[in-house]
């Protein structure tokens, strides 16, 4: 649905040239949600406007659909829905239901699909009884869900979402999560960005995380939360662990750290699927509550990845 | 188009509608402007005013009216959008920015025609003044108005690459009053000539007061062309600008802010 290729974006400041993209690439599929992370000032934003094309790359490609962004930008938009971060994405002075039917008449409905698809949605997200309210009117939360109407009045195949959880209560946040994962069910390619690690694990497919406007990580989530995982148990007792139990845990070979007094962290020397059995036996009679297998998460995969590129430059 | 045009007509209807103070006080304003000059101009001459007069001071603000809205409102509007943070949402929709901005300029101009129509004919109706209006008038009329969405569309593209220049609209418009002022089309030879084909609005302007019987009582063929090539250049000019500061806009990455 969505191919981005080797794109590139230079600003001209007074003093020097910035490349705030370099080389990237990416690549989403019909009913993928591929989360596009990185720290502030990384290129996210201008990679999202490069495939919106509000920014012209210097270099590489945009296509949605197999149509060139750049060379037929009015076409491709007929394809694109975006929600922008720091936008205010709707008017104020008109009411929920103004909006849509606004949005979507100027994206070629005929005012009475427009009105129709207005009503679906605001349906969908919770707002039918807010329709006749202007969206200043609105709070936060609500004027995000508005937003996310605005951007599929059209039925698009690639969604564009910025920080669209950004701010949000948890009712909102979990009311446009579970949009999000409709959408894709139903077959729509989205992009996301965002700062809030958990709501890019619960929803992307797949993750490209960018520094510094190159791309540095990418394939699926699962397979990426898999590779940056430790070959770490973690067991928590009820009651307060005996020095000698750890002492004989250290035994065995395993390395141990104890965070609190009822629970350990124990790493084998080598990743030997069979060695926490001995080590249980090593346990017994404690009162073991919890054993679990150490699963990184995006936060820590994303700290990891952002500070390798610290420390390396 | 179609969609375009229903979707701006539905947010100006929209937006008179909403708010009826601004609409009424608008109309007021303009009464009170219409009124003032019909007034002033007949104690001034202590003449009946009426006819080729009443149509001459009229037509005149009204199409000064026009045209500064015509002039400044593309470049306004985009200034606003940049302000209320929604002129990228725009931009991604399916036309070109050109269109979507003309669109807007042609709406402005027929949300202005309907209250300026309304109070000319409260005027006539309560003064008892008579009105001269040609229909052949309509086309200088509508070439004035073409021409100066031609200079909106220059100040649109401006607008879109600067964001912010409420002094420089001014300054385009006190220049502009200067042209149409300026006795321009009354000069002789070459320059004369040259100049009248290239400065905007000027030819035009003669054409309606001709039109309307305020000058020479009928318009040559001569000026009718210079007319239709004066608009034709400043449109497609102001046209062209408007698409080229677009594609700048995006190469530098300055479409929602400066």
């Amino acid at each position: 649905m969505l191919m981005a290729d080797g794109l590139v974006k230079r600003f001209q400041s007074r003093t020097n040239v910035i490349t705030a993209v370099d080389g990237i690439a990416i690549a989403v599929a019909a009913g993928e949600v591929l989360a596009f992370l990185g720290p502030n000032g990384a290129g996210k934003t201008t990679t999202i406007k490069m495939v919106a094309g509000l920014v012209r790359p210097d270099q590489g490609r945009v296509t949605i659909s197999n149509i060139d962004v750049t060379g037929r930008p009015a076409l491709a938009a007929a394809h694109l829905g975006a929600v922008l971060e720091g936008s205010r994405n709707l008017y104020w002075r008109l009411t929920c239901l103004e909006n849509l039917i606004y949005w979507g008449t100027l994206r070629r409905l005929t005012p009475r699909a427009a009105r129709t698809r207005a009503v679906e949605l605001l349906r969908l997200v919770g707002l039918e009884d807010r329709q006749h309210n202007t969206v200043q009117t609105l709070s936060r939360g609500m004027q995000q869900k508005l937003a996310l109407c605005q951007a599929l009045m059209h039925r698009p195949k690639l969604l564009l979402l910025d920080e669209p959880t950004l701010g949000l209560d948890f009712a909102s946040s979990e009311t446009i999560k579970t949009t999000v994962r409709d959408l894709a069910r139903d077959g729509v390619a989205i992009l996301l960005t965002t700062h809030q690690m958990d709501v890019a694990q619960q929803l992307s497919d797949r993750l490209a995380i960018i520094r510094s406007g190159k791309l540095v990580l990418s394939g699926t989530t699962t397979a990426i939360l898999t590779q940056y995982s430790k070959p770490m148990w973690r067991i928590t007792t009820a009651s307060p662990l005996p020095t000698d139990r750890i002492a004989a845990v250290r035994a065995l070979g395993w390395q141990v750290e104890q965070p609190s007094a009822e629970a350990i962290l124990v790493t084998p020397r080598e990743d030997d699927a069979d060695g926490i059995y001995q080590l249980l036996d090593v346990l017994r009679p404690e009162p073991i509550r919890l054993v679990e297998r150490h699963r990184a998460d995006l936060a820590e995969v994303f700290q990891q990845v952002v500070e390798e590129g610290a420390n390396a430059q | 188009m179609t969609s375009l045009l229903v979707a701006e007509w539905r947010r100006m209807i929209i937006d008179l509608v909403r708010y009826p103070l601004e609409t009424m006080s608008m109309m007021v304003v303009m009464l009170a402007v219409f009124a003032g000059m019909f007034f002033g101009a007949h104690y001034l001459t202590a003449a009946p005013i009426g006819g080729t007069t009443l149509s001459g001071v009229v037509i005149g603000y009204a199409v000064w009216s026009l045209v500064m809205n015509a002039t400044g409102f593309m470049g306004y509007s985009i200034q606003n959008e940049t302000q209320n943070g929604t002129l990228e949402q725009v931009m991604l929709a399916p036309w070109r920015t050109v269109q979507i901005f003309l669109v807007r300029g042609v709406m402005d101009i027929l949300e202005m025609l309907i209250p300026v129509l309304l109070v000319l004919v409260g005027l006539v109706a309560l003064t008892g003044a008579q009105f001269n209006w040609r229909p052949m008038a309509l086309l200088p009329v509508i070439m004035i108005i073409v021409t100066a969405w031609g200079i909106g569309l220059m100040m649109a593209a401006l607008a879109l690459l600067f964001k912010r220049m409420t002094q420089m609209q001014l300054m385009i418009q006190f220049a502009l009053l200067f042209i149409i002022m300026a006795p321009i089309t009354a000069l002789h030879g070459v320059t004369g000539a040259a100049l009248g084909v290239l400065a905007p609005l000027t030819v035009q302007v003669g054409v309606l007061h001709a039109a309307v019987g305020v000058t020479v009582p009928s318009v040559s063929a001569g000026m009718w062309w210079e007319a239709v090539a004066d608009m034709a250049l400043w449109f497609g000019v102001g046209y062209w600008l408007l698409t080229s500061a677009d594609g700048l806009a995006r190469r530098r990455g300055i479409v929602g802010h400066y």
